[in-house]
Parts: structure tokens; C-alpha cells; sequence
């Protein structure tokens, strides 16, 4: 495998254990490779769409779906009540989906900010009442990921 | 990429902030979400290309130009 993909995941391994973004050096010490090397990883990983760093650091801002700032989209794993914010409904959903285990997704409307809850599967499969909106054509998304 | 109460509430937001996007259902989405994440975390993970984005798109009927990647 490639450091890139050694660095990628780590990085999400150590996210998912610890709840917060682990810094170069944190991946690097596990990996045993320099800090130096594993921030020219998370600049690659980040040119290549696979993370989103702060502008101008090497501090991930998402590792899609995960996001290293609270948002308004957080998944409670029903397993062990572990919660990960979602940089957006969709990637609150995608939590699940990526651990492969389900969990309560807590939410607020975008309109009134009225708390929502929904109840989503490992499948795929999703409970409750609610309406996506999505503000930017996909051909433009990565324009600006974080207004997207 | 936001959630709704209903789309009543999209529409109060949508007059209030100019904003114009897609409205579609929430389990769509949760669909749309797994098949994007489901494989994020296996050791040989990729980006998909854009030929595999619009594929994955049409066989969940996301088929408007919103999301049309071209």
C-alpha cells in the first residue's frame, strides 16, 4: 500500500477512536513515519478530494462524512452511544453507513431549527419525517465543499 | 446539504435566503449515502470516477440536470 493510503486510514481510524481529527504528528507516531512526510500525505490526500483541510494548515476540516467542528448533524451510534458530527445530512447519514452499524441521526431544520430526530440503519434504510434540500448543482460541489 | 421538517419549511427558507436548489426525499438520501459510504473505510477505497457518480446517481432517479456532472 501506499503512504497515502496508509495515512487515510489512520487518519479515520484515529478520528473514529478519539472523536476529534488527529494532527499529522499523531498520525505519523502511529505509523512511524516523519510528520513532515505524512503532512505532504494530507496535502495529496486533500488535492485529491479524500479530506478537507483549514485553509492554509494541514488541520482536517472533514474527512467526509466526519467533521472535525460541530455541526448541526450528529449520528449517536445505537451500539455504544459514541456520536460524530456530519458535515452535512447526507454525511450524518453516511456515518452509519460507513460503520456499518446504525444510529440515531439529531438534526435540526434548516428552516426553524426545531431539533429532528431520525432513526437510520446500517443498510441504507432511514425513520422519520423530513426533506432533503440540496443548494448547489453536483457538477459545482467542489467549488466550495463547505458551503455545499 | 440541509433537512427539512417538511417542504412547507424549504419553501419559508427558500423566500427568506434567495436559495434554489433540489428538494427530494429523505430516503433517497439515506440510499444516496450508503452507497457512497458504505466502502469508505476498506483499504482499497477510491475515488469513483465521474462515469461511476452519474451511474450511482441513476440508479437511485437522480436523474434532473442538477445532477448532471458534465
Amino acid at each position: 500500500m501506499t503512504l497515502d493510503n496508509d495515512v487515510r486510514l489512520e487518519l479515520y481510524r484515529q478520528f473514529l477512536e478519539d472523536g476529534t481529527a488527529p494532527s499529522p504528528a499523531d498520525v505519523a507516531a502511529t505509523l512511524g513515519e516523519s510528520p513532515e512526510d505524512v503532512t505532504e500525505a494530507y496535502r495529496r490526500l486533500a488535492a485529491g478530494r479524500v479530506i478537507v483541510l483549514r485553509a492554509g494548515t494541514a488541520k482536517i476540516l472533514m474527512a467526509n462524512p466526519l467533521s472535525a467542528v460541530p455541526t448541526r448533524f450528529r449520528a449517536v451510534m445505537s451500539a455504544d452511544g459514541r456520536s460524530y458530527f456530519g458535515n452535512c445530512i447526507w454525511d450524518a447519514l453516511g456515518i452509519p453507513a460507513m460503520l456499518g452499524q446504525p444510529a440515531r441521526i439529531e438534526a435540526r431544520c434548516g428552516d426553524c431549527g426545531e431539533r429532528m430526530s431520525l432513526e437510520a440503519g446500517a443498510d441504507g434504510g432511514v425513520a422519520g419525517e423530513g426533506v432533503v434540500h440540496f443548494g448547489i448543482p453536483a457538477a459545482r460541489w467542489w467549488d466550495d465543499i463547505v458551503d455545499t | 446539504m440541509l433537512l427539512f421538517r417538511s417542504e412547507e419549511h424549504v419553501e419559508r427558507w427558500r423566500e427568506r435566503t434567495g436559495r434554489r436548489g433540489e428538494v427530494f426525499p429523505l430516503a433517497t438520501c439515506a440510499r444516496l449515502a450508503h452507497a457512497w459510504y458504505a466502502n469508505r473505510l476498506a483499504p482499497d477505497w477510491r475515488r469513483r470516477s465521474v462515469d461511476e457518480i452519474e451511474a450511482l446517481f441513476a440508479e437511485l432517479g437522480l436523474t434532473s440536470d442538477f445532477w448532471k456532472l458534465r
